[in-house]
């Protein structure tokens, strides 16, 4: 048998070599061809002309892509808070309790396994002007929630984010649990001795602890808010006025809706970069020795 | 024993070949057809249409595929040259791109063959000639009306306004009794828009501008395109008459908008034909009884009849790579060739789908039509037919501006845009779309 083929340094490549095949078919070949078609006319059928930067030209002017990024930077932001902040808070009240703690972790994870489908329909529901929370406290005669969260330009960002983060901070929570039940025992037991509070044992044996974990939450929460869609697409469509439209949705739009493919890939590619700083952010600070 | 086994072998080989043979000359050909899919349509399709159409035909078998979203599922079938033989598409600015990428077939010689474009209403015919040639038919075919609570009407005295003034003091004496106008509501369907800018711009603008503006003899930022959007906000957003304002506008769904208008939550509603069937059930449940009306005319420059906008709800088309586009043709003209058969199907679905743009005549309807229903139908057909129509954005407008009119409609309303600024916009994007020679065609006026 050659020798190649019995290598032992090489037999974990070649287990790997059908799944790279088939990544670079349904991802890497897609990109590549996305980076060629921002240079071009394209609708998705015809003829492919070529443009020269003409699309990028357009993309900085584009007052909704401008609107769509910065709302996208909201996103983040919020995702990188709220359900953070939240998820470690009851992670770490999770770790106290003995009895009943599966329970919570179901009911908390369970809107991370409903489609999302489902979760927008549940969340229109409720904030239906008529049928919802606000019909019901006008039958009180209270003015509350008359109008739907998701139909004002105000709030419609804020409340499709607020859908979109109920159903995922059970997931963070899972997983900063998972991170706090590999924390030493002893730890605590000694702050414990030195009559350390909670909120002390927390702040300097938990959180420096699950770090990595932690870090990369952060790092997952940054990547999967840049193609964020399904939620607003479901909701509002990026309405009413563009208030809630973000990069994805744009680019669908542009790609769907208007037939403009190379200008879309333009859209796309602008995502693929902002990625891939980001990507390269993380590994310049693994790099720096910083544990990520 | 040499001598017997050359005989069964013999034997076993003519039969072979002759059953191959056999089932080669006299196997039908199957045409595939990809139709979009929706559950109250589909069984009737299948029974009425497929099932009939085999039990009538040894020759050709058709099947049908129902798809979701067959927009999205024909596009890459297309494209790597595959797909059915027949396929739906929402509309003829999807059908010009199909053709430029020439992955649809010319049906005209099968148009001149069969005679199709006698059968075809001629707007409905010329809406799929492209370049000369034709390469859609329409479905179905709609228009925007507006349906009424007639027992409200009644019991409060009200009649049909016939221009704006009337229109504006209709709906005052409504919302002095607590009512909504009209109700309606764009939650799952943002396009809805369209729906009433196509309203204004052909009641108010007028037909004829509409027409000179999309053959590029006007410019959409003339007044009077202005005027309408103008007029369309204040409707909307100060005077609150979709649903009360809005916010609730975009708050309400389809089933919500039909129960506020049953419910005398709204005294109108302003709809698409389509909302024909879903009225007649939900009233069949009330004690009030409704009708319709067409649109009013709201400036003189609109002309002084109330004019019917045209539109095709999806059209059908062969696959340029179907291997059997003969066969496909032949199924198409058994469906245009029996009036009365596509009114039974039409009519089943309460006339909201494949009321195919043919020349009905009154022999052809059910003696158990709903009167105004077929006062629809005829009413349609003579005024469309005297030239008394005018244009919808779904059907006339090329894909870029078609949705920069219902998506930046918002921003109209949002008070973000001028109306000024929102009619530049879609000059700007016409423009393009005449340079890139991606119009769709409009028909001689």
């Amino acid at each position: 048998m050659p020798k190649f083929l019995t290598n032992i340094n090489a037999i974990s490549w070649y287990f790997l070599m059908p799944v790279l095949f088939i990544h670079f078919f349904v991802i890497a070949f897609p990109s590549i061809l996305s980076l060629l078609l921002c240079l071009t006319d394209w609708n998705g059928f015809g003829k492919i002309n070529y443009v020269g930067l003409e699309n990028f030209e357009e993309l900085f002017r584009d007052r909704i892509f401008k609107k769509a990024v910065y709302h996208n930077f909201i996103w983040t932001i919020m995702f990188l808070t709220i359900p953070v902040i939240v998820a470690l808070i009851i992670a770490y009240l999770l770790t106290g309790i003995k009895r009943g703690q599966l329970f919570y972790r179901l009911v908390y994870f369970f809107p991370y396994i409903l489609a999302s489908i489902v979760n927008c329909l549940i969340w229109r529901y409720i904030f239906h002007p008529k049928h919802g929370l606000g019909g019901w406290f006008e039958n009180q005669g209270i003015d509350f929630l008359s109008k739907s969260p998701f139909a004002m330009k105000e709030t419609a960002l804020y409340a499709v984010a607020w859908v979109d983060m109920w159903h995922f901070w059970g997931f963070l929570v899972i997983i900063y649990l998972t991170g706090m039940y590999q924390v030493d025992e002893s730890l605590y037991e000694a702050a414990d001795i030195e009559g350390a509070t909670k909120f002390q044992k927390f702040r300097y044996i938990t959180i420096p602890m699950i770090r990595p974990i932690f870090i990369l939450s952060l790092i997952i929460i940054i990547i999967w808010s840049v193609p964020t869609f399904d939620y607003v697409y479901i909701l509002t469509m990026g309405g009413p006025a563009y208030s809630s439209e973000v990069v994805a949705n744009h680019l669908y739009s542009q790609a769907f809706q208007r037939m403009n493919v190379g200008y879309a890939s333009t859209i796309g590619v602008m995502m693929f970069f902002y990625v891939g700083i980001i990507v390269g952010f993380f590994a310049l600070l693994r790099r720096l020795g910083w544990e990520v | 024993m040499e001598g017997m086994m050359n005989k069964i072998f013999n034997f076993f080989l003519s039969f072979v070949l002759t059953a191959f043979f056999a089932t080669s000359t006299f196997a039908a050909t199957k045409v595939v057809w990809w139709m979009e899919s929706d559950a109250t349509t589909d069984p009737v399709v299948q029974e009425f249409f497929v099932d009939a159409f085999n039990a009538e035909h040894d020759d050709i078998e058709l099947e049908v595929v129902f798809k979701e979203d067959i927009n999205d599922t024909i596009r890459p079938a297309l494209l790597s040259g595959s797909g059915p033989d027949i396929f739906d598409t929402p509309g003829a600015s999807y059908i010009k791109i199909y053709q430029d990428a020439g992955l649809v077939k010319s049906l005209q010689e099968y148009a001149d063959q069969y005679g199709w474009q006698d059968k075809l209403l001629e707007w409905a015919y010329n809406s799929g000639v492209f370049n000369g040639e034709l390469y859609s038919i329409p479905k179905n075919y709609e228009t925007m009306i507006y349906f009424y609570n007639k027992t409200l009407f009644e019991e409060n005295g009200w009649s049909l306004p016939n221009n704006l003034e009337e229109v504006e003091a209709l709906a005052a004496k409504i919302k002095a009794k607590g009512m909504n106008p009209y109700a309606y509501g764009s939650t799952g369907w943002q396009p809805t828009h369209e729906h009433l800018v196509g309203n204004y711009f052909n009641t108010y603008a007028g037909p004829d501008n509409v027409y000179k503006a999309l053959i590029g003899e006007k410019k959409w930022t003339d007044p009077e395109f202005v005027e309408s959007i103008e007029l369309l906000r204040k409707h909307m957003v100060d005077d609150g008459y979709w649903s009360g304002g809005l916010e609730t506008y975009y708050s309400l769904g389809w089933d919500d908008f039909n129960g506020e208008f049953v419910n005398r939550e709204s005294a109108m509603l302003m709809i698409g034909t389509w909302g024909f069937n879903v009225t007649a059930t939900n009233f069949a449940e009330s004690s009030d009884d409704w009708d319709w009306a067409a649109l009013p005319i709201l400036h003189p420059q609109a002309g002084d009849k109330p004019n019917y906008q045209l539109a095709t709800g999806g059209t059908m088309s062969v696959n340029a790579a179907s291997k059997n586009p003969e066969a496909a043709a032949k199924v198409i003209d058994w469906i245009l060739s029996d009036r009365a058969r596509v009114l039974n199907v039409t009519g089943q679905l309460g006339y909201g789908a494949w009321l195919m743009p043919l020349h009905y005549e009154d022999s052809d309807f059910d003696p158990n039509i709903d009167p105004r229903q077929k006062r629809f139908l005829t009413e349609f057909a003579e005024a469309t037919g005297t030239g008394n129509y005018g244009y919808t954005t779904w059907t006339f407008y090329p894909n870029d501006p078609g949705v920069h009119i219902w998506k930046d409609m918002e921003v109209v309303w949002a008070g973000d845009i001028t109306p000024l600024e929102f009619m530049e916009e879609s000059q700007r994007l016409w423009d393009k779309a005449r340079a890139d020679d991606a119009l769709v065609p409009v028909g001689k006026r």
